[in-house]
């Protein structure tokens, strides 16, 4: 047995949380399709460094690094809200060299029109590694409202007074999510996008904006540092780590809200042993300790994280039909 | 006190935090001074090594990169025209003139103590603020304040580097609209995108700088040579003499001040510290024209600027977790690397690690010094290189540095349009220093006004019930009818 096979045994199994740890033996490693890969792999990161996206595109990159052998070249091409990379990962050769990653705005562009590509189509997702809920989050020493109820209270009278930043644009799942929220509830607010995080987070905390819409792994240091207080968990019931804030059950809303997941693809034109090889290591690169550690600190142990290929290409499809309705009925699209 | 002497004890009382302390210096120095390169590239490649280091020696090695890095591009900014990072792109508005006049050493000269002494004015104001300024900062700058800021900025950048105060209102004029290009900051939507994908992205300021600025220049130089007109620069290795800093004093505070506000603001950063101050320069100069031209306090307020940003930058980091700029993101990334978030708690979980880091960055502030007057005397010379030599240099260096940016090749496409727009801008006296001020102001400013509006639900008034606010936008109005009714008014006195 390899080396990583050992280490993987060593980990405790309790630590991943989800079922699919507890019934595998020691990992196999899979043979590789001729010499696939011996050169390093681009991983195209379709934002700036240092957020979401570019923490968990790195802390991949170096967990399959240890499977395939190979460097992981973690490349930043931000812009366009995701979409400046596109044409550099369509343009790249579908050898399996070059791995974009993207999130569930991939699937929201897709389903407005806005990119041509189909993520689950055109793209083919290897691995989907972060699935996450969001979170509404208050100053704790905010004076009008200091909860749920009282937050609903204060919007309903004074309607559209109550400012959210949020990073979506319009149509985006957070811009969405408040949507069927304020529908279902009968309030408004005004959103407000902030592209660069620490923007969003300093507007909240400076007392700017009323209220964030966000994740809970990206906030964690504010919520232990007692800076910010969620006061709903989009989420239809509570998670066990925030026990204490009510979810959509307790507050009697039944829209099924959306999620934000990450992923990681190539081409759809990637050789068929390629293309299984990197759904492979990037399983494996998922279950390392080095990883599940990472993605815990992130929360992202309390709903499963985890997809492959078929379960991301049916998560992608799922999203792209719900948005698209979502769309006409709000009339975004026709 | 105690805790300064501390972490220097610690950080110079062990060798390997020598031997790292040594090696950000040089390293930042080096990736900051060669274009193509800077030091985020740096940044990057070191962070999967940190994770061997203790979590004192990653952040104080980070912190000094920084530093040196943020000075290290001046040198090239001043000798070819090529800022080495965005942060020194200010620099080459008036080093690249005086370069040409031969008093290159004395630009250089300036750009090290002023890069020193800005460093070390912000280090030590870091050490005495407490994570209270940073409570203030967030607090008092929204982005209301963020938006008037920019207009202040904006209203003296047409008097920069332009034949007429017309032609510098065109100039800046193109720069906001070239900042519109790609998507709008409130809805996403494209703008000016012409269903390209890369056009979404934007117009980044870099490859306008490198086209405008380095690639123009080789047209020029080149029209030069085959008409028989190239003189090869003087080489000057003077330093600036104690007479010419004591001149520029409260520039150099002025500059201290303003570099340590903008770097404490998330989302402002050096970049923009240098550029604010620049234009202060020019409103408080009894002699605005001279700028662009190659006036050494232009030099002066845009490297004390950049550098005392640095220290201010750490204490949002430090302090509050909310990281201003892709280095100190990345330095929260060797945060969490070793298992720690910066954040309200670091001061007391992590004492010793804060105050190390802020010795390091003193110390590296200082060191600049001698490190510099040693560049000084040494790398002036590479003017001797003949140009026909240093021009396809110079044109794959800023190829390099503009797909460097983000890996997009729209920013090289970008930077050889400017280039031929800037040749023919520059003949004909529009400010290219202009267009890139507008340029770069706009899309902040931009995105600060459209936020402004919908916090304040659409009443313009709003702007007027912040007093930090309000006085800027008031000055700033103020500044430019001077500036119009000025000119008009000395054009009138001289036609009687």
């Amino acid at each position: 047995m390899n080396r990583f096979g050992k280490q993987l045994l060593l980990v405790p199994a309790g630590i991943f949380g989800m079922s699919l740890m507890t019934s595998l033996p020691a990992a196999e490693m899979m043979k590789k399709p001729g010499d696939f890969p011996q050169r390093p792999i681009t991983l195209i990161v379709p934002y700036g460094a240092g957020g979401g996206s570019d923490q968990l595109s790195r802390a991949m990159a170096s967990a399959v690094e240890k499977v395939v052998g190979t460097g992981i070249q973690v490349v930043n091409k931000p812009g366009g809200g995701g979409r400046a990379a596109i044409p550099d990962f369509m343009a790249a050769p579908a050898d399996g060299y070059t791995v974009m990653e993207h999130i569930d705005d991939a699937a929201t562009l897709y389903a407005s029109g806005k990119i041509k590509q189909n993520p689950a189509k055109d793209w083919m997702p290897l691995a989907i590694a972060q699935v996450t809920f969001s979170q509404i989050y208050i100053r704790p020493d905010d004076k009008r409202f200091n909860d749920w109820d009282s937050f609903v209270k204060y919007a309903k009278a004074n309607p559209g007074k109550v400012t959210i930043a949020n990073v979506g644009n319009v149509g985006a799942m957070e811009r969405v999510n408040m949507l069927f929220l304020e529908k279902e509830l009968g309030f408004k607010t005004q959103q407000i996008s902030f592209d660069k995080p620490a923007e969003r987070y300093a507007a909240l905390i400076g007392g700017h904006v009323d209220a964030l819409f966000e994740q809970p792994g990206d906030v964690r240091k504010f919520l232990e540092a007692d800076k910010m207080k969620p006061i709903l968990t989009l989420l239809k019931d509570r998670p066990s780590a925030f026990a204490n804030v009510p979810s959509m059950k307790d507050i009697g809303v039944k829209f099924e809200p959306l999620l934000r997941f990450r992923g990681f693809y190539v081409r759809s034109g990637v050789p068929k042993d390629r293309a299984k090889y990197l759904e492979w290591a990037f399983h494996e690169a998922f279950k390392s300790a080095d990883f599940q550690a990472f993605n815990k600190k992130k929360y992202m142990h309390l709903i499963d994280s985890y997809r492959d290929t078929a379960g991301a290409k049916r998560m992608i499809d799922n999203a792209v039909k719900t948005y698209k309705k979502v769309y006409k009925e709000i009339g975004l699209t026709k | 006190m105690t805790d300064f002497l501390g972490g220097t004890a610690h950080l110079f009382g062990d060798p390997v935090g020598i031997v790292i302390f040594l090696a950000g210096l040089v390293g930042g120095l080096l990736f900051g001074a060669i274009p193509g390169v800077n030091m985020l590239t740096l940044g990057a490649v070191i962070l999967p090594f940190t994770a061997y280091m203790s979590a004192t020696h990653a952040i104080m090695l980070y912190a000094v990169i920084y530093v040196s890095g943020v000075y290290g591009g001046a040198v090239t900014a001043i000798l070819f025209n090529i800022p080495g990072s965005p942060e020194n792109a200010p620099t080459a508005f008036d080093g690249y003139p005086m370069t040409q006049q031969g008093r290159s050493g004395k630009a250089i000269g300036a750009a090290v103590v002023c890069s020193s002494v800005g460093g070390t004015a912000s280090a030590l104001l870091m050490m005495i603020a407490t994570p209270r300024i940073a409570d203030w900062a967030v607090r008092a700058f929204g982005p209301q304040e963020i938006f008037a800021l920019v207009f202040f900025g904006l209203s003296v950048a047409a008097a920069v580097g332009a034949g007429s105060i017309w032609k510098g209102w065109l100039s800046v004029l193109l720069g906001l609209l070239l900042a519109t290009v790609g998507t709008d900051p409130a809805g996403g939507l494209p703008r000016f995108a012409f269903d390209s994908y890369y056009l979404l992205a934007g117009i980044h300021f870099i490859p306008l700088i490198l086209g405008f600025f380095a690639v123009s220049e080789v047209f020029v130089q080149g029209h030069k040579i085959a008409a028989g007109l190239h003189l090869p620069p003087k080489i000057g290795v003077d330093f600036p003499t104690w007479r010419e800093f004591w001149r520029l004093k409260f520039a150099a505070l002025r500059s201290v001040v303003l570099g340590f506000f903008a770097g404490i603001m998330p989302g402002i950063g050096a970049t923009l510290a240098a550029f604010l101050s620049y234009n202060e320069a020019v409103r408080w100069s009894r002699h605005p024209e001279r700028f662009g031209k190659g006036e050494l306090e232009g030099v002066v307020a845009s490297e004390t600027a950049n550098n005392a940003a640095t220290g201010a930058a750490m204490i949002p980091l430090l302090a509050l977790g909310l990281p201003g700029g892709a280095l100190t993101a990345m330095m929260m990334g060797a945060f969490q690397i070793h298992g720690m978030d910066p954040g309200p708690l670091v001061f007391m979980t992590a004492h010793d690690l804060v105050w190390v880091t802020f010795a390091a960055m003193f110390f590296a502030n200082v060191s600049i010094i001698l490190l510099g007057f040693i560049e000084t005397k040494t790398v002036v010379h590479l003017l001797r290189i003949p140009f026909r030599i240093l021009a396809p240099a110079i044109l794959l260096l800023a190829t390099i540095g503009a797909y460097a940016l983000r890996n997009l090749l729209v920013d090289v496409w970008v930077m050889f349009l400017a280039g031929i727009a800037g040749y023919f801008l520059r003949r004909t006296g529009y400010s290219v220093a202009g267009i890139v001020l507008g340029l770069i102001l706009g899309k902040i400013g931009e995105g600060a006004f459209v936020k402004s509006m919908q916090i304040m639900h659409y009443n313009f008034l709003g702007f007027f019930e912040r007093p930090i606010a309000a006085a800027l936008i008031l000055l700033g109005l103020a500044t430019i009818v001077v500036n119009v009714v000025k000119p008009s008014r000395v054009a009138r006195q001289a036609a009687e």
